[in-house]
C-alpha cells in the first residue's frame, strides 16, 4: 500500500465533506483547490530560513495526520499555524521538535532542517535539539516547584548552571549566574515586575497567564532559536491572552516564533506569516498573514478565514 | 406542627441509637432506672410514642391535613430494604412463637419478605415510609414497654445450639430499629419526596458512620483502660523533669522489682525500620521502571496481577518462606535480619502498588515540559515526577507499617526468641568493621528478638511467666508504637506535600 493511496483516500474524503457543506456553490472551486494545493505553499520571503520542511508525513499507526508537507519558516518572525480541529497542524507543530518521538505509534517521514541539518536524521542529539527548540503548550504547566526553580531547571539539569552543595564542591557556585539567568528569563517574558519579590513561592499559586509566562520564561532560560507555541492562550482570559500576544511580538525580535492557534483573529493580530492546514493534514495556503487574511487564493481558504466553515 | 413531631422522632431515634450503643458495651446498664422505668421500659415508651408519631405524620399527609411533596409510589427500593427487614422479623416470629426450625422459618419469612417488598413498593410515598416503620416501632414499643421482654428473657431456640440473651439483643434491636425511625422521621421533616429521600439517606448514613467511629473509640479506649495501670506501674514522675516509667525501659529479670517490654519495642522498631529501608528503595525502583520505562502491555499486566496477589498473601506463607529460605542462610537461627527481610517483602507489593498509582497520577503535562526543555528521563523521574508522586507514596508506606508493625506470624517463625528477655538489641553498638569481607559485621542483628506482638501473643497462649495485665499494657504500646510510626509517616506526607505547593 503506497502513500498515494492514503492521500487519496484522504482528498476524497475531503472533497466529500466540502459537498456537503457548500451544496451549492464551491463544489467546482473545491476541485480546482486538489489540483493547485501545491502551488499556493511556495511562500518567498526576505532573509534565512530557520526551518526548512520538506515531505514531510506522519503517520499514528494506520492514520496519515500530515500530508507530504513543504515549508519553509524564515527567522525572527511569528508563524501561524491555523486550521480547523484534527488537521494537523499541532502535530505539525510537534514534529519541529520532536515531541513526536514520545508517542509511541507516530512515525515521520520527510527532513525538518534547521540550521542546515536535518535533525529526523539517525544521530541528532534531542538534548540539543530541544535546547534549540523550545517548546509552550496549550495549558500552562509549571512544575509544582518555585518560581526560581522552574526557569532555572532547564540550564541546571544541563550543568550550564551549579548550584547547591554539588555545585561548591564541583569548582565555583553559579547562584549568581542562576540569578542573573532568572531575572533576564522573567524579564523578557514580562514577568519579573509581578513576581521579583516572590521567587521562591510555588508556581502553582500564580494565576493562568502568570504561569503561562512562567513558561515562556522556562523555556527562554534554555537560550533556543526557535520557539514553538501550542494554542498558547486558549487556555486563558482576555487580559492574559494580550498579554502574552504582545509577548509573542516582542519576541520575534529575537527569536523564531511559531505558533498554532484556533483564533483566527489571533493570527491575522500577531503573525507575519500564516500557514492554513484543512482536515486531512494537508497544507493549504502558505503566505502572508495579510495577503491570507484579505485575498487568499484558495476558496476553501477564503471560506475558513471568513468564518463559513470550521 | 408537622415539623416539629418529624424533629421529635428524629431526635428520639438518635438518643436510642447513642443509648443501645452504649448499653451493648456496657456503658449503661440495662436496670438504670429513670423516672421510675427501667432502661428497656424507656426503650419501649420511646418506640411507642415515635412509631405513633409516624403513623399519625404518614397519614395526616397521605389524607391532605399537610401539604407535602410525597411520590404517588414508594417505590422498589425501599419495598426490597424492607422486606430483608420483613424476612428476619418473619423468621424471628414464627421461630419464637410456634418454634418450626430453621427451613420452616426460613420460608415464612420468605413469604413475609414477598408481600412486604410488593406491598409496600405500591403504596404512596408518605404512607410506604412511615407505616412499616411505624408498625415495627409500635410492636418493639410494646413488647418492651409492657415488660413482655425484659433484662431477665432469654430466648433458647430448639434448633439452635446458641441462646439469645436480652443484654444483648435489646440494644442491637434497639440500635437498628432506631436507625430505621430516624431515617423515616428525617423522610418526614422534609416533607418526603426527593428531598426527603435526600434527607432520609443523610441521617441514616451519618449515624451508621457515627456508629463505627464509636465501636474504633470503645476499642482504643476499652486498650487504654485495660493497660495504662500496667504501662504505669511504679512510674515516677518527678522531681523536676525526670520521668521514670520502668514498664518502657526495662526487661524482664528475676529479683527486679517492675518487670518492662523495653527489648520488645526495641524489637518492633527495628523490625520497622529494616523492612521499610529494604521495601522503599526496592518499591519505589521497580514502580518507576513498571510506569516509565517498560512498555505497557501483558508483561506490566501480569507484574500488577502479582503484586495485587502478594499483598493479600497471608503473612504466614512469608514467615514459612523465611523460615525454610533465609533462617538456614543467616547461621541456622531465628534472627533479627531475617525479620527485617520477611517483612520487608511483605511490605514490598503495597510499595509498588502505592507508588504505580501515584506516578501514574503525576500529569503527563510534567514530562512533556521537562522533555521540551531537552531533559532527559531520568532526570526527569528524578526532579520532576518522584517529588510529585511522593505524597502518595508514603500514604502506601503508612499503610503498609501499620500492617507489619502488628504481625506476628513471621517473627513467631524467623525472629523470635525468649519471649521475655531481658536486654535489648544493641544493633546500632553492634557495628565491627574487619578488614576481610564482609568488612560489615553486626551480631545483634543476627540474633533473635522479641517483638511487641510475638510478646502479646506469648502471654495469651503460654501464660508462662507474665499474667494478663502485663499482656494488656503490651498491647497498648503497641498500639502507641503504631501510632507513632503513623504520626511520622503523615509528618513525612505533609512535609512533601509543603514542598510541592509552597
Amino acid at each position: 500500500m503506497s502513500d498515494q493511496t492514503v492521500t487519496r483516500t484522504n482528498d476524497e474524503q475531503q472533497s466529500n465533506s466540502l459537498t456537503d457543506q457548500q451544496p451549492t456553490s464551491h463544489t467546482v472551486d473545491a476541485e480546482t483547490d486538489e489540483q493547485l494545493v501545491d502551488s499556493w505553499t511556495d511562500y518567498e520571503f526576505e532573509g534565512e530560513a530557520a526551518i526548512t520542511v520538506e515531505d514531510l508525513d506522519v503517520y499514528y499507526g494506520d492514520d496519515h495526520a500530515i500530508d507530504s508537507i513543504s515549508m519553509e519558516i524564515p527567522e525572527q518572525s511569528v508563524t501561524a499555524l491555523i486550521g480547523p480541529s484534527g488537521c494537523g497542524k499541532s502535530t505539525y507543530l510537534r514534529c519541529l521538535n520532536r515531541m513526536n518521538d514520545r508517542i509511541d505509534s507516530a512515525r515521520v517521514d520527510g527532513t525538518v532542517e534547521i540550521d542546515g541539518e536535518n535533525i529526523y536524521e539517525g544521530d541528532t542529539d534531542l538534548v540539543e535539539l530541544r535546547k534549540k527548540v523550545g517548546m509552550v503548550f496549550q495549558s500552562p504547566n509549571p512544575f509544582p516547584k518555585s518560581i526560581r526553580e522552574n526557569v532555572s531547571y532547564g540550564p541546571r539539569k544541563h550543568g550550564d548552571v551549579n548550584v547547591g552543595l554539588l555545585g561548591k564542591l564541583l569548582g565555583g557556585d553559579d547562584s549568581e549566574a542562576e540569578r542573573r539567568l532568572v531575572e533576564r528569563s522573567l524579564k523578557q517574558a514580562a514577568l519579573w515586575d509581578e513576581v521579583s519579590d516572590r521567587l521562591e513561592d510555588n508556581a502553582l499559586g500564580l494565576s493562568g497567564g502568570q504561569q503561562q509566562r512562567l513558561c515562556i520564561a522556562r523555556c527562554l532560560a534554555v537560550d533556543p532559536d526557535v520557539i514553538l507555541m501550542d494554542e498558547p492562550a486558549s487556555a486563558l482570559d482576555p487580559v492574559a491572552t494580550a498579554k502574552i500576544e504582545d509577548l509573542i511580538e516582542q519576541l520575534a525580535e529575537e527569536y523564531t516564533v511559531v505558533v498554532v492557534t484556533h483564533n483566527m483573529q489571533q493570527a491575522a493580530r500577531i503573525s507575519d506569516q500564516t500557514a492554513v492546514f484543512l482536515t486531512g493534514g494537508q497544507l493549504v495556503e502558505y503566505d502572508d498573514t495579510d495577503k491570507i487574511f484579505e485575498n487568499p487564493e484558495s476558496d476553501r481558504v477564503e471560506d475558513y478565514v471568513t468564518g463559513k466553515f470550521g | 406542627m408537622f415539623d416539629r413531631v418529624a424533629l421529635g422522632i428524629v431526635g428520639t431515634a438518635i438518643v436510642t441509637f447513642l443509648l443501645g450503643w452504649t448499653t451493648l458495651f456496657d456503658r449503661t446498664s440495662p436496670d438504670t432506672a429513670v423516672a421510675g422505668l427501667s432502661l428497656f421500659a424507656l426503650f419501649g415508651v420511646a418506640f411507642l410514642l415515635a412509631g405513633a408519631g409516624l403513623i399519625a405524620a404518614g397519614i395526616a399527609s397521605n389524607v391532605g391535613l399537610f401539604k407535602t411533596t410525597a411520590d404517588q409510589y414508594t417505590g422498589l427500593g425501599t419495598g426490597v430494604a424492607f422486606g430483608v427487614v420483613g424476612f428476619a422479623t418473619g423468621g424471628l416470629v414464627t421461630t419464637i412463637l410456634f418454634g418450626v426450625g430453621a427451613t420452616g422459618s426460613a420460608l415464612a419469612g420468605l413469604v413475609v419478605a414477598l408481600i412486604v417488598t410488593l406491598g409496600i413498593a405500591v403504596l404512596p410515598e408518605d404512607i410506604g415510609t412511615t407505616l412499616p416503620v411505624g408498625l415495627l416501632a409500635l410492636v418493639w414499643g410494646v413488647l418492651l414497654a409492657a415488660g413482655f421482654v425484659d433484662v431477665g428473657w432469654v430466648w433458647d431456640p430448639p434448633s439452635l445450639a446458641a441462646t439469645f440473651h436480652a443484654p444483648i439483643v435489646v440494644p442491637l434491636v434497639t440500635i437498628a430499629l432506631s436507625l430505621l425511625v430516624a431515617w423515616s422521621g428525617a423522610i418526614v421533616a422534609e416533607g418526603f419526596g426527593s428531598q426527603g429521600r435526600q434527607n432520609g439517606a443523610y441521617l441514616m448514613i451519618g449515624l451508621n458512620a457515627f456508629g463505627m467511629i464509636a465501636v474504633l473509640l470503645l476499642l482504643i479506649l476499652f486498650v487504654v483502660r485495660k493497660g495504662l495501670p500496667t504501662l504505669l506501674e511504679g512510674a515516677q514522675f518527678g522531681p523536676g523533669l525526670s520521668i521514670s516509667v520502668p514498664f518502657l525501659t526495662k526487661g524482664v529479670m528475676l529479683g527486679q522489682q517492675y518487670n518492662g517490654i523495653f527489648p520488645a519495642i526495641v524489637g518492633t522498631v527495628w523490625l520497622v525500620v529494616g523492612a521499610v529501608v529494604l521495601a522503599i528503595p526496592m518499591g519505589i525502583g521497580a514502580a518507576v521502571f513498571l510506569t516509565e520505562y517498560a512498555e505497557q502491555g501483558r508483561f506490566t499486566a501480569v507484574i500488577e496481577t502479582a503484586t495485587n496477589a502478594l499483598w493479600s498473601t497471608p503473612s504466614i506463607v512469608y514467615g514459612l518462606f523465611g523460615y525454610a529460605f533465609l533462617v538456614p542462610r543467616f547461621g541456622n537461627r531465628n534472627s533479627l535480619l531475617a525479620g527485617m527481610m520477611v517483612l520487608g517483602f511483605m511490605l514490598l507489593p503495597l510499595v509498588v502498588i502505592t507508588s504505580r498509582e501515584a506516578i501514574k497520577s503525576v500529569p503527563d503535562e510534567y514530562r512533556d515540559a521537562s522533555a521540551a526543555l531537552g531533559v532527559n528521563q531520568w532526570q526527569t523521574i528524578r526532579s520532576v515526577v518522584l517529588p510529585a508522586a511522593m505524597p502518595g507514596v508514603v500514604t502506601g508506606v503508612i499503610l503498609g507499617v501499620g500492617r507489619i508493625a502488628g504481625e506476628t506470624a513471621p517473627i513467631l517463625l524467623v525472629t523470635s526468641g525468649a519471649p521475655f528477655p531481658a536486654r535489648a538489641p544493641s544493633i546500632l553498638g553492634s557495628f565491627r568493621f574487619t578488614a576481610t569481607p564482609p568488612f560489615v559485621q553486626n551480631e545483634a542483628l543476627l540474633q533473635a528478638s522479641s517483638a511487641l506482638p510475638y510478646q502479646l501473643y506469648a502471654v495469651i497462649t503460654a501464660g508462662v511467666g507474665q499474667e494478663e495485665a502485663f499482656g494488656w499494657g503490651t498491647a497498648l504500646v503497641l498500639l502507641l508504637v503504631v501510632l507513632g510510626f503513623y504520626a511520622i509517616g503523615i509528618a513525612s506526607r505533609i512535609y512533601f506535600r509543603r514542598k510541592l505547593h509552597q
